[in-house]
């Protein structure tokens, strides 16, 4: 018992600070407002249902031979292709290949456009992610700036493709996220979802050491959870031993 | 009351309403950080699988598809167990309204009949030598770990380590979602660190009271471990005279 006690009060201070902020976050998760925490006050749904006209659109499987089986080709390498999706983008049909797949749309994907009537490549630049971000915004600010990032991403940190970030002079500067290669919306954030972030961050340990990479299974967390396993086992073993002893009597 | 008396007496009191709840705390914390998130989502069990498109494997055009189907939405050219086949709803809200058609004949594959979906489910599970223990169909009432917007769904269950399963769609052919015993026991951590043990909600009234009450008892801990260690450096003579300065 004794060491049971002297475990507990030095594990106390090893554990002390992080265990506040444990606490104060956790709190803090259960008080904010989840719909702000989103980072979607500014996001609208992209019409997702242009009308087709079904008549022209050429035959996927023209893209097979083309881009699949083309060997030895100088402007274009043979690559694999494992899907060909119909997709409306900006009210314009397009052929969304894919020449990589992972397992979810954020692990490493690799995809090429091709406008579905008229079979030009169609290359998602600066101007494109401009519309398609601005469509997803129904915001006041103007586009403040637009950059290509690479992964990873401060505000999506499991994504894993290359990704245009388009910022937005607005008062919670919100910034879309686009997807490189397919045009995909990966998502907005804000100030509100950032500070929200911040706490994860605090209730993760995630702060940049011991492996800690925008997640919770970094070795400092796992190595301050045991001792808060210990300390916590430590304590409840103190309580059944002052129950035991008589102590909790109400006077 | 001095500050340590007091401190002492809170913390006792309220640890022994709060305590349970700290050791649930830390063993469900020390659960969802040591294993690896991508673990726990079953990453590891499914195949990377990559087959590849062939002009030759599509007989049956988008333009007739269409024909058949002028309501088709969504469509994609995919391949499954090394065929060339179609998906599409005619519908955005309802899993009924997908189909599966196949590229070659233009043959409609679904509702997939259950050896179709064991093939299925082989095909992509990591361990190839694994055999499969039992196959369910669930068209309603999906248990606990299965979101009801998959449903229909074929549950395939593999004899082998953790007890994994996969669903595999009744209209699609897709894997929605997969399970192993150590998801499953992550998400019964994950209820009991926020203490909703129905939507695992984090927000719920109950976390919030005993948040404070711990919060409490923390800060008063804190208090207890200044005197103890910062104050007096163990010392019986220190602490004796600490303690009659208290007293007095």
């Amino acid at each position: 018992m004794k060491l049971i006690k002297s475990l507990h009060k030095w594990l106390s201070v090893l554990v002390a600070l992080q265990l506040l902020i444990w606490l104060a976050s956790g709190l803090f998760f259960n008080l904010m407002d989840h719909s702000k925490a989103r980072g979607n006050e500014y996001r609208v749904k992209t019409e997702k249902r242009a009308a087709i006209d079904t008549a022209r659109l050429l035959e996927p499987s023209v893209y097979l031979v083309k881009y699949a089986l083309k060997q030895n080709s100088l402007e274009q390498q043979a690559r694999p292709v494992y899907s060909i999706k119909l997709i409306t983008l900006l009210s314009q049909p397009y052929y969304l290949l894919n020449h990589s797949r992972g397992l979810y749309p954020h692990f490493y994907n690799e995809h090429l456009l091709i406008n579905a009537y008229t079979g030009e490549q169609q290359s998602i630049d600066e101007e494109m992610v401009l519309n398609i971000a601005s469509s997803s915004y129904n915001g006041s600010g103007e586009v403040k700036s637009t950059v290509k990032i690479l992964p990873p991403i401060a505000d999506f940190p499991k994504e894993q493709n290359s990704v245009w970030q388009i910022n937005f002079a607005d008062e919670l500067n919100t910034s879309a996220y686009i997807d490189v290669s397919s045009g995909r919306l990966v998502g907005h954030s804000n100030d509100d979802k950032r500070f929200a972030d911040f706490f994860f961050m605090l209730h993760f340990m995630d702060y940049g050491l011991m492996g800690a990479e925008g997640g919770f299974n970094n070795g400092l967390v796992i190595f301050f959870a045991l001792l808060l396993l210990i300390f916590c086992l430590t304590g409840a073993i103190w309580v059944i031993e002052l129950i035991n002893k008589g102590r909790y009597k109400i006077r | 009351m001095s500050w340590y008396r007091v401190s002492r007496k809170y913390h006792k009191w309220l640890m022994l309403f709060v305590g349970l709840q700290f050791v649930i705390w830390s063993i469900s914390g020390a659960y969802m950080v040591i294993f690896d998130i991508d673990y726990i989502h079953g990453d590891t069990l499914v195949a990377n699988q990559q087959g590849a498109l062939k002009g030759e494997q599509v007989n049956y055009s988008i333009a007739q598809l269409y024909q058949e189907y002028p309501q088709a939405k969504k469509v994609e050219l995919t391949s499954l167990l090394h065929e060339a086949v179609y998906r599409f709803s005619t519908d955005n809200a309802n899993n009924q309204d997908k189909h599966l058609l196949s590229a070659d004949n233009g043959k409609l594959l679904s509702p997939i009949s259950k050896s179709y979906a064991v093939q299925i489910a082989t095909s992509l599970y990591a361990n190839t030598k694994a055999n499969i223990e039992q196959v369910s169909l669930i068209t309603e009432k999906p248990p606990f770990e299965l979101s009801a917007r998959h449903l229909p769904v074929w549950r395939v269950d593999f004899d082998d380590f953790a007890s994994p399963s996969f669903f595999i769609s009744v209209q699609t052919g897709a894997l929605v979602t997969k399970r192993h015993t150590y998801w499953r026991l992550f998400d019964w951590m994950f209820s009991f660190h926020v203490m909703d043990f129905i939507e695992e909600d984090a927000s719920n009234k109950l976390l919030l009271v005993v948040s404070v009450l711990a919060l409490m008892a923390s800060l008063f801990g804190l208090v207890l471990t200044y005197f103890r260690v910062f104050k007096q450096s163990g010392n019986k003579r220190t602490k004796q005279t600490a303690k009659a300065k208290r007293v007095g």
